[in-house]
């Protein structure tokens, strides 16, 4: 950072086009506590009448607190599948003799870049061919299956990080790959494993589309599935009421991206090294 | 052209990390900027190029004053430490930049270019990209680079430092000769006293962001200011003792050798605690004021040998010698300081 | 667990099993169903035989059995005992049904009208046309619409009319009658027939390279370059905002955006005073809703991009922008001749990438337009979910959503060969240290 150039031209540029996008925000949070005449963009009264849905049921639909808990069902299981199953795979692939193990790696890369539209009629096949369509299983199974070559991908390059002598010291001392691995290595990953799990709760959070398709039922539903169908409605038309929804669904990823942002930032870059 | 810093202040955020500081340098002459890391030598240096804006006082490019206009506008060419070549554009790209910038038309760039290449030797590797070139012809692209649109000022910042030791030799004399030839004011940064000593008309000793001693080489080596400056000076090191002053003597406190103090300095600090120093040429086998102690270490330089005695209150001396005499660790020796050569500094460290 | 050639495996076998149940399956199954008509209609697993108005269209038109097809459409009006057990359950009249039984039992008519007639030259005949009707309708005899588990069954029964098949006709029929789903090329043939096919081929390529060139890439190089030339605070607060929709769920960020452009959002009411009438601004014509999802889904976008080109534009050595500067490089110099060369990579890498992403993304545009208005935002993908997995079309028709889906597994496929090829594969595949 040097003195030759002024700052604040391009801190005024730059303000002006983040502004629309910092006022959508702030409407979104400002209009479930308010009411606004029709007309007109400045709210005239305080109230908690949007939020009634926390106590109340909408006809036809199931209760927030169940779509919350089948939400929360969803993410967690889905990050505990990704965590476990990607942690023990990036490590084979980051530092153990593999037969073929560059067409894994290879087969890894092209995954990670592979278009889930074109799994998702075949997975719906599968998913009812199975019994499994309409339940959360099914849709937990998928949804960890579609975030794991990413995961796979992060865990190696983390892996990679690792010196080698840790290992080598390691084996020397007379413990076995296993061992290493479980003793040494993972500690080692802590903050890749954190920062992965961030990410798959988050991923699994906000997915819509595969519960959309492959567990719509009203028990089964997530939130994401639950606040569109309200949307979709024609019939009730109430701005307000989607918005709290909205703000209800999102507290813990606000939470979680306030926490850990540079976590994130890390990640959402990170997992793809050019 | 003369570069004058005239009360230069520069905080970072809270911290004061130069405090008025004052330095001349003429037109042709190249002054070195000594000291050791995070004495403020850098920020001096990248005030005077503008790429830290100063806060407070002025700096003056013979009478102009550029204390407020940027780099851009300065004329200064400058060396960095890693060289700071361009990694995408060959060597000759590199050097035409900063014309290329100025909007001078390519034929011009490229006589320029070959002209310069000519001077720092570096005719053949025109059309090579910085990542294929050693060391010492990246240095020469970068001092090429820095020269060829004759900046009023060239600044070097610790240019030798990524070099290896024979390079290092090489690119010293290099430099200098350049200096000469093309007759630029050139401010050197460097934490290296034989660099400063070798290549500079004159070295500021920089401590703490303040210069302490700005003069000619040999002078500072000989008449330092302070015990901090003598002890950056000279390789190897001075050695330090610490006594009293009785009866126009300095009375070593382990031996109680007397060594002669002159006449000025035994009247006014008699009975007072002074530390001296002694350079290890003039602590020698056969002349001066003996003293006994254990060889405790001994160094073989090539051509000198570095012997390191301990006296027997813990206190070292270092001894150079041309010669190689049969002394092995451990030996008990009787050898001379040079009481003539012998620098008297007070309690506070200044030189009497 | 002493052997690390056998450790390795053990640690790959859940991954390994997750991949061929949720990855190589699909894709090979999608390549089937491809080739298959499959779709709601014919069910996913077998189906059954019969002959129905729509399986003897075939049999007219490409076998040529006009007049198989009309006998076996053709309905019979037999009077039997189980027709008339089913009347008397019907709850017709019991004196008629013992007449008719008496008189009639075993005879035949061609036209319902005829059956009418007889009923009505009964003694007891019923006194209403309903009542006659009631009767009347439950000795209707005839293969139509009637389903049977083999081929076998509805032979027996078309012979039980006395229909007589020839080998040629039997092998036809059999072709024709099957509901269940069968091989065929033609969903690729329906593709490159199709007028919408182009249109959504258009669609997609305007969407893929708008959004790429505009926020992808554009967009992502002017705020890493300008947070570049910030002090960190609020170059920090600038990209945590831009990140913001990337993190939001999508269902919410793109109501966000509905709110703005409703027909009593934002939009209109800040642009009523100005003479503008409130209306559905993403859905008023197709040049806006372009813009909307161009700008839902570029400002998602940029943000990956944005975090890349920083983390690049962080590893560039400050000695380089020192010396530039030093050298005489106005701002604008700078950005053109030290950060965009050294980005170039990160550039490529983000294209090809976000070409990928892009093309195969449609949730934004489902949520926020729905292909619409009229079709003008539908892109391969959204396409292919619509005709494949969403109800509005009436029937889901797998086969050609898997077809419209296995170009997309083509493109994909290619793509990331392209990708390992550029990105120096064999670095990122360096053996283990430890035999």
């Amino acid at each position: 950072m040097s003195g030759n150039y002024r700052k604040w031209p391009i801190i005024l540029f730059l303000g002006v086009l983040t502004a629309p996008l910092i006022l959508m925000y702030i409407y979104l949070f400002v209009d479930t506590i308010t009411n606004t005449p029709p007309g007109s963009m400045i709210p005239n009264e305080f109230t908690l009448e949007h939020w009634r849905l926390l106590t109340e049921t909408i006809p036809g639909r199931p209760s927030i607190w169940l779509a919350t808990w089948n939400t929360f069902v969803f993410a967690t299981a889905t990050t505990a599948i990704v965590l476990a199953v990607s942690s023990s795979a990036g490590y084979a692939l980051s530092r153990l003799q593999l037969p073929a193990r560059s067409f894994f790696l290879g087969g890894i890369m092209v995954l990670h870049a592979f278009p889930t539209v074109t799994l998702l009629i075949a997975i719906f096949l599968i998913l009812q061919m199975l019994g499994l369509y309409n339940s959360l299983i099914g849709v937990i199974l998928v949804k960890s299956a579609l975030e794991l070559p990413f995961g796979i991908w992060i865990m190696k390059g983390f892996y990679d990080t690792v010196p080698w002598e840790i290992e080598m010291a390691g084996i020397q001392d007379g413990a076995t790959r296993f061992q290493v691995w479980t003793k040494l290595v993972l500690p080692q990953v802590k903050p890749a494993i954190l920062a992965l799990g961030i990410f798959s709760f988050l991923a699994g959070w906000s997915e819509f589309v595969l519960p959309l398709v492959l567990a719509p039922d009203n028990k089964v539903q997530v939130l994401s599935v639950y606040l569109a169908a309200l949307i979709a409605d024609d019939q009730n038309f109430d701005m307000a009421l989607f918005k709290s929804v909205g703000v209800f669904y999102v507290i813990p990823v606000i939470i979680l991206f306030v926490f850990f942002q540079n976590r994130l930032m890390n990640i959402y870059s990170g997992g793809t090294k050019g | 052209m003369r570069i004058l810093l005239d009360k230069f202040t520069k905080n970072f955020g809270d911290l004061t990390v130069i405090d008025e500081m004052d330095l001349e340098v003429h037109d042709g002459e190249m002054v070195a900027l000594l000291g050791g890391s995070g004495c403020g030598k850098s920020t001096t240096l990248f005030a005077i190029c503008g790429i830290h804006k100063v806060n407070g006082g002025r700096i003056l490019f013979g009478d102009r004053d550029v204390t407020n206009i940027t780099s851009q506008e300065r004329n200064v060419g400058v060396v960095f430490q890693s060289f700071a070549l361009y990694p995408h554009m060959d060597v000759a790209h590199n050097i035409g930049f900063p014309l290329k910038l100025r909007k001078e038309t390519s034929t011009e760039i490229q006589r320029k270019v070959d002209e310069i290449a000519e001077m720092v030797h570096i005719g053949p590797l025109l059309k090579r990209r910085p990542g294929e070139l050693s060391g010492g012809q990246q240095q020469r692209v970068a001092l090429a680079r820095a020269l060829i649109r004759r900046p009023d000022v060239l600044l070097l910042d610790e240019p030798l430092a990524n070099l290896d030791a024979t390079l290092r030799l090489e690119m010293r004399s290099e430099i200098r000769r350049i200096q000469r030839e093309t007759g630029i004011t050139a401010v050197l940064v460097t934490h290296d006293q034989v660099e400063a000593m070798s290549m500079c008309d004159r070295i500021a000793i920089m401590d703490a962001g303040k210069i302490l001693q700005i003069t000619e080489p040999s002078d500072m080596y000989n008449n330092p200011v302070s015990d901090y400056v003598a002890g950056f000076l000279g390789s190897p090191p001075i050695s330090f003792l610490t006594g009293i002053i009785q009866n126009g003597s300095f009375i070593e406190p382990a031996t109680g050798a007397k060594i002669p103090v002159r006449k000025a300095i035994a009247g006014s600090h008699a009975g007072r605690e002074v530390r001296v120093g002694i350079r290890p040429e003039y602590y020698q086998p056969d002349k001066g004021v003996m003293i006994k102690g254990t060889v405790s270490m001994i160094e073989a330089q090539g051509r000198e040998t570095l012997y390191v005695v301990t006296l027997p209150d813990g206190n070292i001396l270092r001894s150079i010698q041309g010669s190689h005499s049969p002394v092995k660790i451990g030996d008990a020796v009787n050898w001379g300081i040079d009481a003539e050569h012998m620098l008297v500094f007070d309690k506070d460290g200044l030189l009497i | 667990m002493g052997n690390s050639k056998h450790l390795g495996l053990y640690l790959l076998a859940p991954a390994g099993i997750f991949v061929i149940l949720f990855f190589l399956a699909p894709v090979i199954l999608t390549g089937i169903f491809g080739f298959t008509n499959m779709s709601t209609a014919t069910g996913i697993t077998g189906g059954s035989y019969m002959v129905s108005e729509s399986s003897m269209r075939p049999l007219r038109s490409h076998f040529g059995e006009e007049a198989l097809a009309d006998q076996l459409m053709q309905r019979v009006y037999t009077i039997d005992e189980a027709g008339l057990q089913a009347a008397a359950e019907a709850g017709g009249d019991a004196a008629a049904i013992r007449e008719l039984e008496a008189r009639f039992l075993g005879q035949s008519f061609d036209r319902r009208r005829d059956v009418e007639v007889a009923i009505k030259s009964l003694n007891a005949r019923p006194s209403s046309t309903r009542a006659i009707k009631l009767i009347s309708a439950e000795f209707e005899r005839s293969v139509v619409n009637t389903r049977f588990d083999t081929p076998e069954e509805m032979l027996a029964a078309i012979a039980g009319f006395g229909i007589v098949l020839n080998n040629a006709q039997t092998e036809a029929l059999v072709d024709v009658a099957y509901t269940g789903w069968t091989f065929t090329t033609q969903n690729f043939k329906t593709m490159l027939e199709l007028p919408d096919t182009k249109k959504t081929l258009i669609n997609t390529l305007f969407y893929v390279f708008a959004t790429l060139i505009l926020f992808n890439t554009g967009f992502a190089l002017v705020l890493s370059i300008s947070t570049h030339y910030m002090p960190s605070r609020p170059a920090g607060f600038f990209r945590s905002i831009w990140l913001l929709p990337r993190v939001t769920p999508p269902v919410l960020y793109v109501l966000m955006w509905k709110w703005l452009a409703w027909d009593t959002g934002f939009l209109s009411v800040i642009l009523e005073p100005l003479g503008f009438a409130p209306r559905n601004w993403m859905l008023d014509t197709p040049a806006n809703a372009w813009t909307f999802i161009i700008l839902i889904n570029g400002i998602v976008g940029a943000s990956m991009g944005m975090l890349i080109f920083s983390s690049a534009i962080k590893a560039i050595p400050p000695a380089l922008f020192h010396a530039s500067e030093v050298d005489g490089a106005t701002r604008r110099q700078q950005i053109w001749h030290i950060i965009l060369p050294q980005l170039r990579w990160p550039i490529l890498f983000i294209t090809i990438y976000q070409t990928l992403s892009l093309l195969t993304s449609f949730e934004y545009i489902l949520l926020a337009t729905d292909g619409g208005p009229g079709g003008a935002t539908e892109v391969w993908a959204l396409s292919t979910y619509l005709k494949a997995l969403s109800n509005y079309g009436g029937a889901l028709q797998y086969g050609y959503g898997a077809a419209l889906s296995l170009v997309l597994v083509v493109i994909g496929i290619s793509v990331s060969l392209i990708y390992l090829k550029l990105f120096d594969f064999k670095n990122l595949t360096a053996p283990p240290k430890i035999e």
